[in-house]
């Protein structure tokens, strides 16, 4: 496996400020969770070795700043990304209304050849707040909107659990890989994620 | 010519010197010295070693040789170098230029040590390259550096054994972690750093080398036009003189500092090019030395054009540009031993009997230098930052804290009256609120004061932020502005103190948080060109990179470093950027500082936009605080006017420049 080239995938964890995207980057990295994480000033990144269909990739998770005002640095951030996590909590409306904002704001800043078919996922976060109980955003909404830009691959995680979080980077991974340029990969054809995305439960990307 | 008789001058010209010198610090050009008076015993030759030669230009032919001697007198101890006559080295002058033997001539003169006494002696660095002679460097407590002498037939170990033997000689490598080059070097700091003369720039500044035309015959030197720091002779001619007694000066560090930096430039330059070509040319392979030399003239060396070279490396490290300060070392030449920080006593020292601060300027380089002592720093802090003047009296500052008090209590009732039905009506209120409650708890929560659970301290962080989010609307909150209160919250314990000295750290900083991130990306700017004009090498190799926006340092100068260091650690950091002393924008040097720190490692492994941003994330903790205030101190003074230059005026934490208008541009979406 050594001598296998080892190919990064990049991917930008994206959300408004406080909605987890730290804890889930540790969470799928160092499989840990704290209560003690700070605010994320400027970008930072955590790699991880994944396998995809017996080949090794290195899987660099960026962490951004959640604030709008920092959006103007992801010009240097973004570029190159191979796959985009939209990360809101599901006890704050405004956390998913402005999903639709980092979307967008990603396609501007990270300017993808083919934004049409940019591989986005969709990550509802602290579902284990209160049981559930706190929970404002309803998940046929999020799907609503994930089926309106393309299906965009849905998953509810809590990364204080770990719950379902290495399913979603699972998915990530894999569409992280399908972005890259056919020429340079191997590309297994088992790979439909677009197409299936919308009828899966939260546990799902059968990619 | 006369000089010529250098060679024969005897060791009992070299008494005379010596002689005369222990009056004195003064050493004078002994061309008169025949008489032989001692004054303090007889001088003794403790070591010496023949061959021991300097290179003037880079090509091995043109290399002075001489004999390199230590003497003792009484307790002191003396240095000194004499060139051999031309005709035993001469017989290559004329290879490269005809003017060799001119310029030779000339350096043999220059570079002529008669008997340097060893407390003038700052440090004594040994190289020992893995291949190729051993050398020393000597730098003089002014900052000055003799070029190296190189041991071509050994001795460079029994020459420290010996000055050990007979002087205190600490040896820093570890110490200071400034051996980052790639030699092997060990740096022998020779005099004590408790000598208070040696403990602040301006009694370095003062001992600065006074320099003497070479060719003249008459050595005295004009007083006058040392102590006004305007008259510095040939600026090319290189030091074989050094006045030590302190003088005082007016004036701090910088106009007297950069003149001797720039001579000290100069002759480090060619000890740089000298050693990085030495030993190429000593092989005989002139073309291709010729050649290379031409390439790092070229900009940074490209890996590729160096592959097939013979000095490929087996390791995947590329060859990195050489420093342009490398030689310079300017933390062993300028980097101000660190203070206690200030007493109470020292404090009580600087007020007059009703309060005032009379000498502020005297204050403020002393916190430079040390800080401030923790239980003074609610008082001294609020001369920093602004919000005390340092011309008010006791009675003034009292009557404005409890203005400032009452004054704060009604900012801080126009978000407390806001009703539940109101702020379900105002919604960038309820979004601010959100965004502060969030960033609160986990601000500073592994800092004892700020730890557990319903933590008041927390509340009051989030109700000063939410009260300055309403005095300064058009900012409002933005993160980062938690990790700035913190701090000053610790230290003032009061609310409404720390909400107006916060206000006062705003009013600079406050740039950092506009929504179209210009405060930052002048800050930025300003960093590119310091690197440009401190390190074009590194710059060079960041814009072949496409890092020139220098988004690796945002979290640096975003929050003033406050992520990079322990939290006690922060607040020594931040009284020291507070006093201003030698710039407003000292955090850029010390983002230089910090880069040029690592060069080595960045451009060797070659590392692109991602690596470095991980690379100095990581650096986080890391950081020696003494070690980076020095070296931007010796970065600020070295690029002096220049440097200044580099930081276009209104630059955060400048003023901005105008006030009249609205501080802070805004754009639609007001969070």
């Amino acid at each position: 496996m050594a001598s296998r080239r080892r190919m990064l995938l990049k991917v930008i964890i994206l959300g408004d400020s406080g909605v987890g995207k730290t804890s889930l980057m540790n969470q799928y990295v160092n499989k840990k969770f704290s209560n003690q994480y700070k605010a994320t000033i400027g970008a930072d990144f955590l790699t991880k070795e994944v396998q995809i269909d017996d080949r090794l990739f290195t899987l660099q998770i960026w962490d951004t700043a959640g604030q709008e005002r920092f959006q103007s640095l992801g010009v240097a951030f973004y570029r190159g990304a191979d796959c985009c996590v939209l990360v809101y909590d599901v006890n704050v409306m405004k956390s998913f209304d402005n999903l639709n904002n980092w979307r967008e704001e990603f396609l501007v800043q990270a300017s993808p050849s083919d934004p049409e078919n940019f591989p986005f996922i969709v990550l509802g976060n602290k579902i284990d707040i209160d049981g559930g109980n706190s929970r404002v955003v309803s998940e046929k909404k999020v799907k609503a909107w994930c089926a309106s830009k393309g299906n965009i691959p849905y998953f509810e995680t809590s990364a204080k659990e770990g719950f379902n979080v290495e399913a979603a980077f699972q998915c990530i991974a894999k569409n992280a890989l399908k972005n890259e340029p056919e020429e340079d990969i191997y590309l297994p054809d088992t790979i439909d994620v677009a197409g299936r995305a919308t009828q899966q439960q939260s546990s799902g990307c059968e990619c | 010519m006369h000089e010529t008789e250098l060679h024969d001058l005897s060791d009992d010209s070299d008494y005379a010197a010596a002689s005369r010198h222990t009056g004195s610090s003064n050493i004078t050009r002994s061309d008169s010295g025949k008489s032989i008076t001692s004054e303090s015993g007889p001088l003794k030759v403790v070591y010496s070693k023949d061959n021991v030669s300097i290179h003037p230009t880079q090509y091995a032919s043109e290399r002075i040789s001489g004999r390199l001697r230590l003497f003792k007198q009484g307790s002191s101890l003396f240095l000194s170098w004499i060139p051999y006559k031309p005709s035993t080295d001469a017989e290559d002058d004329s290879f490269w230029q005809g003017s060799s033997s001119i310029s030779k001539e000339k350096g043999r003169n220059l570079y002529t040590i008669k008997l340097l006494p060893l407390r003038d002696v700052h440090s004594i660095r040994r190289h020992t390259p893995g291949l190729g002679w051993q050398y020393i460097i000597v730098v003089l407590s002014s900052g000055l550096a003799y070029p190296p002498f190189y041991f071509y037939n050994g001795g460079a170990r029994e020459f420290l054994a010996t000055l050990k033997h007979h002087v205190c000689i600490v040896s820093c490598i570890a110490t200071t972690g400034l051996c980052k080059s790639v030699d092997d070097a060990n740096v022998f700091l020779v005099n004590d750093f408790q000598d208070p003369l040696q403990n602040s720039i301006i009694s370095r500044a003062s001992n600065r080398a006074s320099l003497h035309k070479p060719s003249n015959s008459f050595s005295s030197l004009d007083d006058s036009k040392i102590v006004n720091g305007t008259t510095y002779g040939d600026i090319s001619s290189a030091i074989s003189e050094y006045r030590g007694r302190p003088k005082k000066s007016h004036d701090p560090a910088r106009d007297i500092s950069i003149q001797v930096m720039e001579k000290f430039s100069l002759v480090t330059k060619f000890a740089r090019e000298t050693t990085s070509h030495l030993f190429r040319e000593n092989h005989g392979d002139l073309l291709n030395t010729h050649r290379k030399k031409q390439q790092v003239e070229d900009g940074f060396l490209n890996p590729a054009t160096s592959s097939s070279d013979d000095e490929k490396k087996t390791t995947n490290m590329v060859q990195v540009d050489s420093d342009p300060l490398e030689f310079e070392k300017l933390p062993l030449v300028w980097g101000t031993q660190r203070k206690a920080p200030l007493s109470l006593e020292e404090w009580t020292s600087f007020l007059d009997s009703e309060g005032r601060i009379i000498d502020s300027k005297a204050l403020k380089e002393r916190i430079f230098y040390g800080g401030v002592e923790h239980n003074l720093r609610k008082e001294v802090w609020k001369f920093l930052l602004g919000y005390n003047e340092y011309d008010s009296t006791y009675a003034e500052r009292e009557y404005l804290a409890s203005e400032k008090m009452h004054e704060y209590e009604i900012l801080k009732s126009q978000w407390q009256s806001i009703s539940a039905a109101q702020a379900k009506r105002f919604t960038k209120f309820r979004e601010r609120k959100s965004l502060i409650d969030k960033d609160v708890v986990r601000t500073d929560r592994s800092v004892a004061y700020f730890e557990g659970d319903d933590n008041q301290n927390v509340t009051v962080l989030r109700d000063i932020l939410l009260t300055y989010s309403f005095y300064n609307f058009d900012l409002g909150y933005c993160q980062g502005m938690s990790d700035l209160l913190s701090p000053i919250l610790y230290v003032m314990k009061d609310e409404s103190e720390s909400f107006w000295c916060f206000t006062a750290l705003m009013e600079r900083l406050g740039p950092n948080f506009n929504r179209d991130q210009s405060g930052m990306h002048s800050q930025l700017f300003a960093l590119s060109k310091l690197v440009e004009l401190l390190d074009s090498p590194l710059h060079s190799y960041f814009e072949q990179k496409d890092c020139l926006n220098y988004f690796i340092c945002f979290r640096w100068i975003l929050i003033q470093f406050k992520r990079e260091f322990e939290y006690e650690n922060i607040l020594r950091l931040w009284e020291v950027l507070w006093t201003h002393y030698l710039s407003e924008h000292l955090h850029l040097y010390m983002c230089v500082a910090i880069l040029r720190r690592h060069r080595a490692k960045i451009m060797g492994e070659q590392m692109d936009f991602d690596t470095l941003l991980k690379f100095i994330n990581e650096l986080s903790g890391t950081i020696d605080l003494d070690w980076m205030i020095k070296e931007a101190e010796a970065l600020c003074v070295c690029a002096g006017e220049n440097g200044a230059a580099c930081i276009p005026p209104g630059t955060p934490p400048s003023l901005p420049l105008e006030t009249n208008m609205g501080l802070y541009p805004l754009e639609d979406e007001v969070l």
